[in-house]
């Protein structure tokens, strides 16, 4: 840093109000994540039994202390029926993206251990699938499988590696020029002995950071899919769905597709975040 | 000279390569997914015989690699097939509602750096400091923003609600325009139709800034990142030293730092745009080829809904050539650094 400057170089009170700041909001990260699991993993099982049921003569309420949310055409309370909805929104875009990298961890390790022509020719399929976005071949996929939430996860889990593929290949030969990896192969340890014992334990934290934001643009992905028809068919209180069957009624009762929206944003946002998060641990970890 | 040329045949050369690749991807993707092809070509009510002729019509009692190749020869000759449900060209559909779709994504695109740039330059220019802060939080918060539902509390509160914008439509209910390239726009301006094309362009603010908006993030971010690379060279303080200061600075020297890596951000953002565009399109009634695939879907029709799929990944090779392109005359570093390769 050049000394020429008329800046303060370090301001000590600034620099404290940052790292406390930022410690501030890792833990709402985590909190917010927290809530959103046991959302996912127990919300269906302490909302009342009437988020699925039609029940009219409480249709269209504003929200109320009764009815935080307020209520949708149907009576069923809104704000229940997002704490229902966590579990398909999110434990599917978990699963997906663990299906996944799965996929794009084996493609990459064949690519990198399968000499040039097994590579060059994973790698063109790669660069192909990634010409087209996520949502239309998922959209092209699960339709052809008929609508429903299975449908979806299938094709999001079908179609979602070739960005970990073609990062984690990158990686690969990254961390495969490190002395010690050389030093291991002079050792005549095999390359898949290599690639199992060295280079993918150390690439796995870029691919954590990864994973926790992939969740949050999955979660996006199938509200999306729903929305458009292919994902969660309603009265499903997926979020997606949810936000579809409100905006029909959307100038009666705005609240219905408010909140679901919302819900999908700060998840998406938290599991984004907590990518960062995880991040900033595991270079103190290093550090230590 | 020499040189570029080789390298624009061999990046032309990896684009065919990849453009056949997908079309391998896709044509198998029909093959695995369960379902009779012939079954749904020729009806619901068809008779086995009638399903019999419709597959030798279609070819598809021939060994796969040889329907590959006649898969392959059709598409050269731009033919996509037919709609199962309204009998038309698929090509010729698609290419109906293209332009649309490339309309709002250029449109988007435009408001999405007129949106990332000046921020990026007002927090580059005073990072760390309370306005920083702001921007980025906002930023975070802008990308998780699910671009359907913005889409509709938009509409809803400044369209229904406030009138300030057209609900839906691509032009106003008197107003036409005759076609000739399809962007409306566009079309408007060379037939001298100045109202159509103020109110073509009124009818894209809305759905342009909510596409961009959860995608604007990301330019930003790269601008930021790259115009304090800069801001931290040595040759800035010399300059501020100097007496150079506000838009010199930013003119001379952020913004042509800076416009490499943006440029392949805002390319990459082009394909991104389109695959959202399916969520916009519906919700302002735009007739794009997301609209097009979304109905192709409802309907079922499954030949559509390959073209669709097909004709939006060969979109997004062609901009990611294009791209590349656009860099290799931009910078003369990268042109050569990759003649050296």
């Amino acid at each position: 840093m050049a000394t020429l400057t008329s800046r303060p170089s370090v301001d000590i009170r600034l620099l404290r109000k940052r790292l406390v700041g930022n410690r501030l909001l890792n833990r709402v990260v985590v909190a917010v994540v927290l809530i959103v699991l046991f959302c996912a993993v127990f919300g269906p099982l302490i909302a009342p039994k009437s988020i699925t049921t039609s029940n009219i003569r409480d249709a269209l309420r504003a929200p109320s202390l009764s009815h935080w949310f307020g209520t949708d055409d149907q009576g069923r309370d809104v704000f229940w029926r997002v704490v229902a909805g966590a579990r398909e929104s999110v434990l599917s875009a978990i699963l997906i993206v663990a299906v996944y990298s799965v996929i794009g961890t084996i493609i990459a390790s064949v690519a990198s251990v399968g000499g040039r022509v097994v590579d060059e020719t994973l790698m063109r399929i790669t660069d192909a699938a990634m010409a087209i976005p996520t949502l239309i071949f998922g959209l092209g996929f699960a339709a052809a499988l008929g609508p429903g939430l299975r449908s979806a996860i299938i094709a999001l889990s079908v179609t979602g590696w070739p960005v970990t593929a073609r990062l984690l290949r990158s990686i690969i030969q990254e961390t495969s020029t490190m002395p010690y990896v050389e030093g291991a192969r002079v050792l005549g340890v095999s390359r898949l002995d290599v690639l199992r014992r060295h280079v993918l334990p150390n690439s796995l934290d870029v691919l954590i950071v990864k994973w926790a934001a992939d969740i949050g643009s999955t979660i996006l992905v199938i509200s999306s899919l729903s929305f458009v028809g292919v994902g969660s068919q309603p009265p499903s209180p997926e979020w997606g769905a949810m936000v579809t069957e409100g905006q029909g009624y959307i100038a009666s009762a705005w609240w219905a597709t408010l909140w679901p929206g919302i819900a999908i944003a700060i998840a998406t946002v938290a599991f984004a975040l907590l990518g960062d998060v995880v991040q900033t641990r595991l270079s103190q970890g290093k550090k230590r | 000279m020499k040189q570029v040329l080789v390298y624009l045949a061999r990046r032309l050369f990896t684009s065919v390569v990849t453009l056949l690749v997908l079309t391998l991807i896709i044509f198998t993707m029909v093959k695995v997914i369960p379902g009779d092809e012939a079954h749904v070509a020729a009806g619901i009510s068809a008779t086995p015989a009638q399903v019999q002729a419709m597959r030798i019509h279609l070819g598809l009692n021939r060994p796969w690699p040889v329907q590959y190749l006649e898969f392959l020869g059709r598409l050269g000759h731009g033919d996509l097939g037919t709609s199962i449900v309204s009998q038309n060209s698929i090509a010729s559909g698609i290419r109906q509602v293209l332009p649309e779709t490339i309309q709002l994504v250029l449109v988007a695109m435009l408001i999405m750096i007129v949106i990332a740039l000046p921020t990026a330059i007002i927090s580059a220019l005073r990072r760390d400091r309370a306005t920083d802060s702001a921007l980025r939080m906002g930023v975070v918060l802008s990308s998780g923003l699910p671009i359907f539902w913005l889409a509709l509390v938009l509409q809803y509160l400044l369209s229904t609600r406030l009138g300030w914008f057209p609900i839906s439509g691509a032009l106003g209910p008197h107003v036409t325009v005759p076609r000739a390239t399809g962007l409306t726009l566009v079309d408007a301006l060379i037939s001298g139709k100045l109202g159509a094309l103020v109110d073509g362009a009124y009818h894209l603010v809305l759905p342009g800034f909510v596409l961009a908006l959860p995608f604007t993030g990301q330019l930003y971010r790269t601008l930021r990142t790259d115009m304090i690379g800069v801001l931290d060279q040595e040759y800035i303080d010399a300059a501020r030293a100097k007496g150079v200061s506000g838009a010199t600075l930013v003119w001379r020297h952020l913004l042509p730092n800076a416009a490499g890596s943006a440029i392949t951000v805002i390319g990459a953002t082009f394909g991104m745009m389109i695959g959202a565009a399916v969520l916009v399109e519906s919700v302002f009634g735009l007739n794009g080829i997301g609209e097009y695939l979304t109905n192709a879907v409802a309907n079922s029709d499954r030949f559509a809904v390959v073209g669709a799929v097909l004709v939006i990944g060969v979109v997004v090779v062609a901009s990611s050539f294009v791209v590349d392109v656009v860099q290799l005359i931009r910078d003369p570093r990268l042109r050569a650094g990759q003649l050296a390769s």
